[in-house]
């Protein structure tokens, strides 16, 4: 009994005294330390009370310095959110931008064709015969082939050498027959050779195609003098074309005679094909 | 150069805990969970500063215990000194068991760690109710000592983990 009395006392005074290596105050110290500053601080000693004064500011401020991030945290929360939510609202919108742009692009589509559609049903048609309407589907502006793809083949009745129409305006000929497709050669392709007449003397000539967009006028009266701004049409010598189509107005162009078409052969979105029969002699 | 590495690195490792005992008692940080569940709150410092005391009081030192301590009391806005007296006696009956006690397991030391929470808060409501006018909830009171008592396992648990790979000495 005697022995255990001492043992714990021994326990207690090793537990309170023993300062061990590294620690420079004892626990029995520190707790009288703590005690007296508990004491000073009830009973408001003047001392103390300055002293505690230093001692909290410095310990706000600490305080106020070590929460900062966790105080961030937060804010930091809440703009990743609010960066996320914009993140997802910008994508909707722009999904709805590019919506509402094919949208617009699609209209304005539409009503480029509904108004080409109506040009060609409104147009007095001085050309005379059975025609068929057909829409462009590729025009691929080649440096070497002047051509569009249509969207009439055998199938609708198209016949090599029949000719293309923009309303009322020649733009090419048919060189290339599929069932469902065609390609229409068009006027000012290298290939492209038309006879035509023009002004008031109905001067024979032939519109050869030269790779750029305006063709020129070949094989004229040797003792003509030629001038510009004069209209001019198919002949129908070859008996392939129908004579009197619309093609375009001569230009001087020095020595040489040009003619500025009336259909810009870029801009073709619908011709008509003259389903006309076609003597494949005379192509 | 890699010797200093070697130092520094350990060093830091070891003041781990003592930097969590300091930024807990000088943040805002603390282990109240009202907001989760309403009962819930438990003393992390107590935890930690039993466990180290008891296992290696190299790690933490009585020093820095008393200071936490003021630390604390000025945070909290308690008297000065009365969790520096509170967390000295935990420290002190962990260096009593450490005393005493040969074989040290969870068991022991779970046990023994109600020994501490218990003069602890003993300590900390006399003092309170006798020398100072703050009016304490003695069910929050309750509650939190349960729960740290608690969580003890927990921290015991990865406090354990921790110190494998601490570079310590032999205890002094």
């Amino acid at each position: 009994m005697s022995s255990s009395r001492d043992d714990f006392g021994i326990a207690i005074r090793s537990a309170l005294l023993k300062k061990g290596a590294r620690q420079k105050f004892s626990l029995v110290f520190l707790l009288f330390l703590a005690i007296i500053i508990f004491l000073l601080d009830i009973y408001q000693v003047k001392f103390i009370k300055f002293s505690k004064i230093l001692i909290n500011d410095g310990i706000y401020r600490l305080t106020n310095i070590s929460t900062a991030p966790l105080k961030l945290l937060p804010k930091i929360n809440e703009t990743i959110k609010e960066t996320a939510f914009a993140v997802e609202e910008n994508k909707n919108l722009k999904t709805k931008l590019k919506e509402l742009q094919n949208k617009e692009f699609q209209v304005e589509f539409l009503k480029n064709q509904n108004d080409s559609l109506r040009r060609i049903l409104e147009s007095d048609v001085k050309i005379k015969g059975k025609s068929i309407l057909a829409k462009v589907l590729l025009d691929k502006d080649s440096p070497y082939l002047k051509s569009i793809i249509i969207n009439r083949g055998s199938k609708s009745g198209i016949n090599k050498g029949m000719p293309v129409v923009d309303g009322n305006y020649l733009v090419g000929k048919i060189v290339e027959v599929n069932y469902l497709s065609s390609r229409v050669l068009l006027l000012n392709d290298l290939n492209s050779r038309i006879p035509v007449t023009f002004g008031e003397e109905s001067i024979q000539a032939i519109l050869s195609g030269i790779g750029e967009k305006k063709p020129m006028l070949e094989y004229l009266p040797e003792l003509y003098e030629p001038y510009g701004n004069l209209t001019v049409f198919t002949s129908g010598k070859d008996g392939v074309f129908l004579p009197g189509i619309p093609v375009g107005k001569t230009e001087m162009d020095e020595l040489n005679v040009k003619v500025k078409l009336f259909s810009d052969p870029n801009q073709l979105s619908f011709v008509t094909v003259q389903l006309i029969k076609t003597n494949k002699d005379n192509f | 150069m890699a010797i200093i590495y070697k130092n520094f690195k350990a060093s830091v490792i070891n003041s781990l805990p003592l930097l969590i005992l300091y930024y807990l008692s000088l943040s805002e940080i603390d282990t109240h969970f009202s907001n989760m569940f309403e009962i819930l709150s438990f003393n992390l410092q107590i935890i930690i500063i039993y466990y180290w005391m008891l296992k290696n009081s190299s790690v933490l030192g009585n020093g820095h215990i008393f200071f936490a301590g003021i630390i604390n009391d000025v945070v909290m806005g308690l008297p000065l000194g009365i969790s520096s007296i509170s967390y000295l006696t935990v420290s002190f009956v962990a260096s009593y068991i450490r005393q005493v006690t040969v074989n040290i397991s969870l068991f022991t030391d779970w046990f023994t760690f109600l020994l501490a929470i218990f003069f602890s808060n003993m300590v900390y409501l006399i003092l309170i109710l006798n020398f100072s006018d703050l009016q304490i909830s003695y069910v929050d009171m309750s509650y939190n000592a349960f729960f740290t008592f608690l969580f003890y396992p927990l921290i015991w648990t990865v406090f354990n983990f921790y110190k494998k790979i601490m570079f310590l000495r032999a205890d002094d």
